[in-house]
This record gives structure tokens, C-alpha cells and sequence, in this order.
């Protein structure tokens, strides 16, 4: 009877159950489910994280008190007793992690010959409270899960004696106090600017099975699980603020300072800026999904460009909403850091910094035009598609490096959309084979973005060797199937936090082709590729008669192209041939084996031979011994030195006009 | 101003008479340039003559592509291109010392100086000209060091302000002074070289004392004469490379190369024309009578009859 057996089993329950389940802490503190700061009537992530922050920034001495409420929703499937968490700005001490390594290689063009002490920041937990299981700060510890380095203090964790069940929450009560540097890297002050980036306790992300989180390095950047952030801040009056988010009220305060509160859904930071300086540009994009506010921030200096820096704002915006998806946020801020601060070209959820001078001129687009589009495309490949970039570096950086190429190149042209004065000329391209050629062989994409060989191989492989990689997957499927599957990929894993396999899955789901023995070699391998014409040459089929007279058209020549594979990387090329009466061939190699020789018997001699005369490979790590000419043409060469030699006796003119 | 522009345009006029110094060390620069250059064209013949990739620097300059070129390992490394130029640099500013004796000794005649008194004057000058060398860069890298300290110290100043036009505009109004007091040392020594070579002067100090004393009481018609001729120059500079830009096809090497030198050509004859101005106006100047040398008669009688000027 079932009547009859309940008080059985409610005892039983009471004896063994629910003891079992009172060594959780059981916290009903739902997530909010706000939708105020997205053109979306509901949430977007599965939202993780609920960061509520009151801070109070202290502009003499570019310090930060604050107390942080986490709520954090434990959507792992299994309890959870220990929590990592970031503590950024402890990297900008001098034995740290991110400071040796930056020590080591320099990083954001910095070298730290000597210490400074403005470069100091810190991030200090004052007190850190466990709802419902005690105060935990003595029993805080420091971890360093990717080196030996005892010093480092960049991340912390917390064990609680009570684990969090699956699906419950858990929330912490967090104070702390910031010192921020002088901007060495990304956060920080310069004159009476600061930006606020890694400014809180941040958890860390439960990733396949386990916790993910990193120490700070010296290139790596962040992950982060999404969620709300509400947020105060108190400044003095006289700042002009900016935020991720939205923007929902502000008061003035007795004491000289103003409380600006922002709300911000479905993001995964949270910074801020201000100072006394900014003029605000206030702009609107209508996109697929709603209108969105834009808000840049402009350096008085530079004003003149406020237009300039809208018009690429909002171009870049429609590229990436009608070829990738659209941008749900109902804002988003540009800013124009304080002028020489290494703040400049960093990104942030809905919240960017580009960076300009007063003198840039128009077809100096490599400076504020890449800048903008650079970081607003990591709202999409970062801020909304949140992959590991610590791990996956490559995943941001280089993806959006990819996507950065195909906008500024439908905005200002594929060979002029870097530089384009003066007659001097530069295309995204060009530029991403810089960043690789040098360190094609030194490490993989895939790869711990802190475990590289050096800062150059980093930036190669995430920036330069992705966008190669993928311009030349384009070769392999096509442009319109690669814009497809990037479309699919941002659909798909928008506002999750994907692998690279997920990544390249997508690109062998959309394409309907087995790309693995590209992927093997492109992505998770170091071979290089370089093919070369390695000689050519034509003779007359009766090479044997004496006084043999050639006469064009009429000689018959056999004629002899030999490719040379000279890299390891093996990739199906096509090659023209060029004979002098106007005919061309085209040859198809599968490239296995390290060279091919084709010959012909016509009545022309060869005239050139071009290995991918469509330009479809971009991992070629040189592209001069890509063809060959039967005749040499010293006029390149020529004008070269020319340049050259005027450089030089002008610069033999002025010794003597000053020493003579 | 009207004594500044007798002053410039007798220099002109010196110059312009004695074109031929100007060609010659023209040619001299553009022969020890070519052999300068002459490591960088092998490697870029090496590389381009046979690639159809070279195409995007012969049609317009493509940046990315030539930075490719430099950094490829067949075109070796870039200090092997940049040492033998700066090395027949040095070559040439040496020749300009040995030779520049000759120059003003002719500047001072009013006839054309014969070869074998040009070459005696070199000889005879040549320890002389090299001792006011060292000196000159003594006291001018000194001064300089000083300017340009003084100069960074306040640029850094500016810097902390968040106007960023003013560490620029620091930065143009401290070099233009660093420009200006370079330009009076350098008269200084002008001045100073022209009286050792037409007062044969072997005590290089009584030169350089004369001519810090005219330098010092004819600054205002000197610097403004040097000043004058060297915005001609940086005219001169601007205009050729806006003619190169308008005019020249990318492609056109002969074109490039006719603008460009002949831009190197006008560049150097400013300079020879500051020298000629400094001639002129030291013959004008020339107030106490020349001590005929029996070993030099023709450095006397072109002397005299050039102090009529």
C-alpha cells in the first residue's frame, strides 16, 4: 500500500537522503534572466555568471575598492567543491608569470629593460565570503597551473567544505582592492585616462570535465563563461565614462564623484574607461536584429576623425551582419585611448578600443581603419563565439585575422586595404604573410597560446598562419561554401565556448569534403609549404642538325617545366604554362611526390610557368620561385636600385652638407 | 635684407659660374652610389628577373612584397645591402674634405682655376681641413648632444599632457632650433675653412677663432643667407618627389631615375651654393690685406683681384 508505506519512506528519506544532500549548499539564486541590454526578447547564453559590482575608482592614485557579488549557476552535472579564480592584475608585478615572459620576449611592443614601478598593479582580495558556508579569506590559496612559478598570484582558489550540487548555485561575496599600472598591456592608466580591464575576481570556466583556468601570460588573453554583470561605479565628476553594456543611470554623489550604473546580458567581461577628456560621438547602425547605439569615445585631438571612425565602424558592422550573423547588443563603444597608452586595439564584450593620431592620413588604413575592424570583428570570434584563448588563440586571433581580410578588402580593395600612399601600396594579405613566413616552421595553430617558441612565432601562427590557412581552405572549397561554413560556425556556437574541432567540423560539415589531410598539416602540424619552379627550358626537336636556323612558328621545341616541392606541406596545385605564340597550358598536380616534369612538343618556346596563377594558395612561404620566366626582366630589379641608389647618395649628400 | 640678398645671389652667381664642381662631385657620389648599390642589385636581379611575382613592384610598389623580398635568405641579410652604402658614404663625405679646398679656391678666382693649382690647394689643405673637421664635430656633437637632451627632456614633459599635438609641435620647434644653431656652427666652420684655404692658414685655431668673430658679428645677413638657401633645397626635395609621384610611370626606371637624380643634382648644388655665398661674403669682407705667399702667387693674385668683388 502505498499510503501505508510513506512514513516509512519518508524516514528512510530523512535517515539517508537528505543528509546526503545537506553536505551541499543549497542557494536558490537563479540567474537573472534580463534581456534590457539585448535587441532580443530572451536570453541568448545559457547564462553561467551574475557578477553585481560596486566600485569606487580613486583617479589620484588609480586605485579601485569594490565589492563583487558572483552568483554562479553550476551547470557542470556534478558537484563542485573548489572554485579558481582570476586575479589579473596581480600579473603586472615583477616576478609574475606575465612579467617574466614578457621579460623574455616583450610583449605590445614593450621590452621591460628595466622595472618601473608605475608598471605596478595588483588586485587584492580583501574579504571573500561564501554565502551560507562562512568566510573563506585566510583560507584563499594561490595555484599556478601552467608553470612552476611560486610567485606567480594571478590565480586563486577557494575549496568549500560543502560542494555545490549539480544545477545548484553558489555566491560569493568578494572584496577587494585594485592597484592599477600605468597601461603596460591592455588595462590600466596613462596621464588621467584608465581603462579598467581584468579589474575583478573572476571565476574561472568548468571546460570538459574540469577547471579552466590559466595563468595570466604575457600573449595569451581570456575565457570566461557568460552571464549578467550589473554595475556601479563611482568616479569623480568631472570623468566621462564608458562600459561594456548599457548605460543605466547616474548620479551625482556629496563627495565630488558620481555613481554610473551599467547593466549588461550575455557577455562575458566587463570593462570600463574614463577620463576628463572624451568627446562623445553618438551614432546608430541598424542591424538585422534591432538597432544598436554607438558610442565612441574620441581624444579631443583627434575629433576630426570621429567621422572617419563612424563610417568603419558601421561598415564593418554591415559586412559581419550580412555575411556572418548579426550583432545582438543594443550598444556598443569605441574608444580612442589616451594617446601613446598600449591600451589601444584591445577588445572587450561590446566594448572595443581602436586608436589613432592627429596627423593619420586617409590611406593610412593599417593604423585606426584595421584597428576598428580588428576588434569589432572579436565581438563575434571572442565576444559572442567565446573560444578558449588561452588554448585556442589562434581561434580568435587568427579566425577574426581571416575575417578582418575579407572586410577590409571589400571596403578598400584587396591590394590597397592596409596601405594605399603615395603610390605605396599594401593589401591584407601581404601583411598577414609578413606575420608568418618568418616562423612558418616553428609551431603549430594549435597549440597553448603561452608555449610558443617566441612572441613571433605567436603572433605568426595565431594571426598570419590562420588567415593563410583559411584564405587558402577557400582554394580548396570555395569562396562562397568557406563564407557559408563561417556562417554556419557563428550560428551554431554563438554565445558557447567551441573547440577547434568544433571549428574545422563545421568547415568539413558544410563543405560535404574530408578536410582532414589539410587540417593535419595546416593546423595541428609545422610543415611548410613552398613550391617552386625549379627550371624550364625549350629546345628545338632537331637540336641535332647542323646550322639549324630558329625561326619562330615554324621551329618545333620540346619543352621542359619541372615543379619542385620544396616543403614538406603537400597540397594539390594547378600550373600555367606560357608559350611565346600565345598559347597556355594548364597542368593539375597532386603534388605527392617532390617534383613533376611536364613536357611538350609544339611549335613556340616556353614563355613562363606560374605554380597557382589563380592565387589560391596562400601558405606559400615564397612567392617569387612560384614562376619562372624564359627571358629575364630586369626592370623590377632595376627600379629597385634606382630607389635604392638615390636613397643612398642622398644619404651621402647630407653627411657631407653637414660635415664638409 | 637687401645686403642678404646681394650676398645669396653672388653666391649663386660664384656657383653658377663654377657649375662644373657641382657636376663632378654629382657624379662623383652617383659613381661611389652605384658601387654602393651594387650588392643589392645582384640580389635583387637574383631573385625578380625570372618571377612574375616581381610584377607587383615594377607596376606600383607594393610594400608587403618588397618587404618579402628583403627578408627572403637567398637576398642574404639586409646589413649586406646597407654597409656597402653606407661605407662609399663615408667614401664620398672623404672626398668632399679632400676636395672641397679646390672648390673654394676656384669659388675665390675669377677665372678658371687651373687643374693643377685645384689639386695643390686640396693637397695643401687636406690635414687642415681635417683637423677643422674633428673640431667641428667636437663642439658641434657637444652642442647637439646638448640641444637634443634638452630637446627630449621637454618633449617627455610634454608628453604627460593628454594634448597630443604638443609633444609634436615640441618636438618640430626643438628641432628646428637644433637646426638653426647646427646652422650657424656650421658657417662657423665655413667660414673658417674659407679663410684657411684663401689666407693659406696653417694655424687652423686663428681660422676658427676669425671665424667665430664674423660669424658672431654677422649672424642676422649669414644665417638668413644659409636659411634662405636651404628651404630652396627642402623646395627643391618636395618638388622632385612631387613630380616623381605625378609624372613618372611606376614602371619607368629611366623616368625615376632622370627625376630622381636630377633632384640629387639641385640638392647638391645648394649646398654648393651656401659655400659660394660664405666665399662671397668673406671676400667682401676681407678687410685687412692678403700676405702674399711666394710659394702660392696665383693664391695672391686671385685673391686681390676676387677682393673687388
Amino acid at each position: 500500500m502505498p499510503t501505508r508505506r510513506r512514513p516509512a519512506v519518508c524516514l528512510l528519506t530523512a535517515l539517508f537522503v537528505l543528509p546526503a544532500f545537506a553536505q551541499f549548499a543549497r542557494i536558490t539564486l537563479p540567474i537573472p534572466d534580463t534581456t534590457s541590454a539585448i535587441n532580443s526578447p530572451t536570453p541568448l547564453s545559457q547564462r553561467v555568471v551574475a557578477y553585481n559590482m560596486d566600485a569606487r575608482y580613486n583617479a589620484k592614485n588609480h586605485s579601485l575598492d569594490a565589492t563583487e557579488t558572483l552568483t554562479y549557476h553550476n551547470l557542470t552535472g556534478q558537484p563542485l567543491d573548489s572554485f579558481p579564480f582570476h586575479l589579473y592584475l596581480n600579473g603586472f608585478q615583477p616576478t609574475s608569470t606575465w612579467m617574466r615572459e614578457g621579460k623574455r620576449e616583450g610583449t605590445r611592443g614593450q621590452n621591460f629593460a628595466t622595472w618601473d614601478s608605475k608598471s605596478f598593479g595588483a588586485e587584492e582580495i580583501k574579504s571573500f565570503e561564501v554565502v551560507g558556508q562562512g568566510d573563506f579569506t585566510t583560507q584563499l590559496q594561490f595555484t599556478h597551473p601552467d608553470d612552476d612559478n611560486k610567485d606567480d598570484r594571478t590565480v586563486v582558489e577557494v575549496r568549500l567544505p560543502k560542494p555545490i550540487p549539480p544545477d545548484g548555485y553558489v555566491q560569493f561575496k568578494i572584496k577587494f582592492h585594485d592597484q592599477f599600472p600605468e597601461t603596460v598591456a591592455r588595462t590600466g592608466w596613462n596621464r588621467d585616462f584608465i581603462l579598467g580591464g581584468q579589474w575583478f575576481p573572476k571565476v574561472g570556466v568548468w571546460w570538459h570535465g574540469a577547471w579552466n583556468c590559466h595563468q595570466f601570460h604575457a600573449y595569451t588573453e581570456f575565457f570566461a563563461d557568460f552571464g549578467v554583470y550589473d554595475v556601479k561605479l563611482a568616479v569623480p565628476q568631472n570623468e566621462v565614462v564608458g562600459a561594456s553594456g548599457i548605460e543605466v543611470g547616474s548620479v551625482n554623489n556629496p563627495d565630488g564623484t558620481k555613481t554610473v550604473t551599467y547593466h549588461a546580458d550575455d557577455i562575458h567581461d566587463f570593462a570600463w574607461t574614463a577620463s576628463p577628456h572624451y568627446l562623445i560621438y553618438n551614432d546608430t547602425f541598424q542591424g538585422s536584429m534591432g538597432p544598436v547605439k554607438l558610442r565612441i569615445m574620441m581624444q579631443p585631438g583627434h575629433w576630426s576623425q570621429v567621422e572617419r571612425q563612424a563610417r568603419v565602424l558601421k561598415q564593418c558592422m554591415d559586412h559581419y551582419d550580412r555575411w556572418y550573423g548579426p550583432y545582438p547588443y543594443k550598444t556598443l563603444t569605441l574608444v580612442d585611448p589616451d594617446p601613446g597608452s598600449p591600451a589601444f586595439g584591445m577588445e572587450y564584450p561590446t566594448f572595443i578600443t581602436g586608436g589613432t593620431t592627429w596627423w593619420e592620413p586617409e590611406g593610412y588604413h593599417v593604423g585606426s581603419a584595421e584597428a576598428i575592424e580588428h576588434e569589432f570583428g572579436h565581438q563575434y570570434w571572442y565576444g559572442m563565439v567565446a573560444t578558449n584563448e588561452f588554448e585556442d588563440a589562434w581561434m580568435d586571433e587568427g579566425i577574426n585575422q581571416y575575417t578582418q581580410n575579407k572586410v577590409m578588402n571589400s571596403i578598400f580593395g584587396a591590394s590597397t586595404s592596409v596601405l594605399d600612399l603615395g603610390g605605396i601600396t599594401g593589401g591584407e594579405r601581404d601583411l598577414a604573410r609578413l606575420f608568418y613566413i618568418g616562423v612558418a616552421d616553428l609551431d603549430p595553430m594549435a597549440k597553448n597560446g603561452w608555449q610558443y617558441a617566441d612572441n613571433n612565432s605567436y603572433g605568426g601562427a595565431t594571426y598570419g598562419k590562420t588567415a593563410l590557412m583559411l584564405l587558402t581552405l577557400e582554394g580548396v572549397v570555395g569562396e562562397d561554401t568557406m563564407r557559408q561554413a563561417m556562417h554556419m560556425y557563428f550560428t551554431r556556437y554563438r554565445f558557447t565556448h567551441p573547440t577547434k574541432e568544433d571549428f574545422l567540423k563545421t568547415i568539413e560539415e558544410v563543405s560535404g569534403k574530408d578536410l582532414r589531410w589539410y587540417f593535419n598539416q595546416a593546423v595541428y602540424g609545422t610543415p611548410v609549404l613552398d613550391f617552386e619552379v625549379l627550371k624550364i627550358n625549350s629546345t628545338p626537336v632537331e637540336w641535332y642538325k647542323e646550322n639549324l636556323k630558329e625561326k619562330k612558328g615554324d621551329t618545333e621545341y620540346i619543352s621542359n617545366v619541372w615543379i619542385h616541392r620544396r616543403g614538406e606541406f603537400i597540397i594539390p596545385v594547378d600550373i600555367e604554362i606560357k608559350f611565346d605564340n600565345g598559347d597556355k597550358v594548364r597542368e593539375h598536380w597532386d603534388a605527392q611526390d617532390r617534383w613533376v616534369r611536364f613536357a611538350y612538343q609544339k611549335k613556340a618556346k616556353l614563355e613562363s610557368v606560374e605554380v597557382d596563377p589563380d592565387r589560391r594558395i596562400q601558405l606559400d612561404r615564397n612567392n617569387f620561385n612560384n614562376s619562372r620566366t624564359a627571358e629575364a626582366k630586369g626592370a623590377p630589379a632595376r627600379k629597385l636600385t634606382n630607389y635604392w641608389q638615390c636613397i643612398s647618395q642622398f644619404f651621402a649628400q647630407f653627411l657631407a652638407w653637414w660635415l664638409v | 635684407m637687401s645686403e642678404n640678398k646681394n650676398l645669396i645671389s653672388a653666391g649663386a652667381g660664384i656657383a653658377g659660374r663654377n657649375k662644373r664642381y657641382v657636376v663632378w662631385f654629382y657624379l662623383l657620389n652617383l659613381a661611389f652610389a652605384h658601387f654602393g648599390a651594387a650588392t643589392f642589385n645582384d640580389n635583387a636581379h637574383a631573385i625578380l628577373d625570372h618571377s612574375l611575382h616581381a610584377d607587383k613592384l615594377l607596376h606600383g610598389f607594393n610594400l608587403g612584397v618588397f618587404v618579402e623580398l628583403m627578408t627572403r635568405p637567398e637576398f642574404g641579410a639586409l646589413s649586406g645591402a646597407t654597409h656597402p652604402a653606407m661605407m662609399f658614404a663615408v667614401v664620398f663625405f672623404l672626398a668632399s674634405l679632400l676636395f672641397m679646398p679646390g672648390v673654394l679656391l676656384g669659388y675665390a678666382s675669377d677665372h678658371r682655376l687651373p687643374r693643377d693649382e685645384f689639386y695643390r690647394a686640396c693637397g695643401r689643405n687636406v690635414w687642415r681641413f681635417v683637423r677643422l673637421f674633428l673640431l667641428f664635430t667636437v663642439i658641434a656633437g657637444i652642442v647637439a648632444s646638448i640641444l637634443f637632451g634638452v630637446q627630449g627632456a621637454l618633449a617627455n614633459a610634454a608628453d604627460k599632457t593628454s594634448n597630443e599635438r604638443l609633444p609634436f609641435f615640441v618636438q618640430l620647434i626643438g628641432t628646428t632650433i637644433v637646426f638653426l644653431v647646427l646652422t650657424v656652427i656650421r658657417i662657423w666652420f665655413d667660414l673658417a675653412q674659407t679663410e684657411v684655404v684663401l689666407r693659406d692658414q696653417s694655424a687652423v685655431r686663428k681660422s676658427i677663432a676669425s671665424g667665430f668673430r664674423k660669424t658672431r658679428c654677422n649672424l642676422g645677413r649669414l644665417l638668413t643667407s644659409y636659411v634662405v638657401i636651404a628651404f630652396v633645397a627642402l623646395a627643391v626635395l618636395v618638388g622632385g618627389i612631387l613630380v616623381w609621384h605625378a609624372i613618372v610611370p611606376p614602371s619607368s626606371v629611366v623616368g625615376a631615375f632622370i627625376v630622381g637624380e636630377a633632384t640629387l643634382l639641385l640638392l647638391l648644388a645648394m649646398r654648393f651654393w651656401q659655400r659660394a655665398t660664405t666665399v662671397a661674403f668673406y671676400l667682401r669682407e676681407l678687410a685687412e690685406p692678403i700676405e702674399q705667399d711666394a710659394r702660392f702667387p696665383a693664391y695672391a693674385k686671385t685673391l686681390t683681384q676676387s677682393s673687388a668683388l
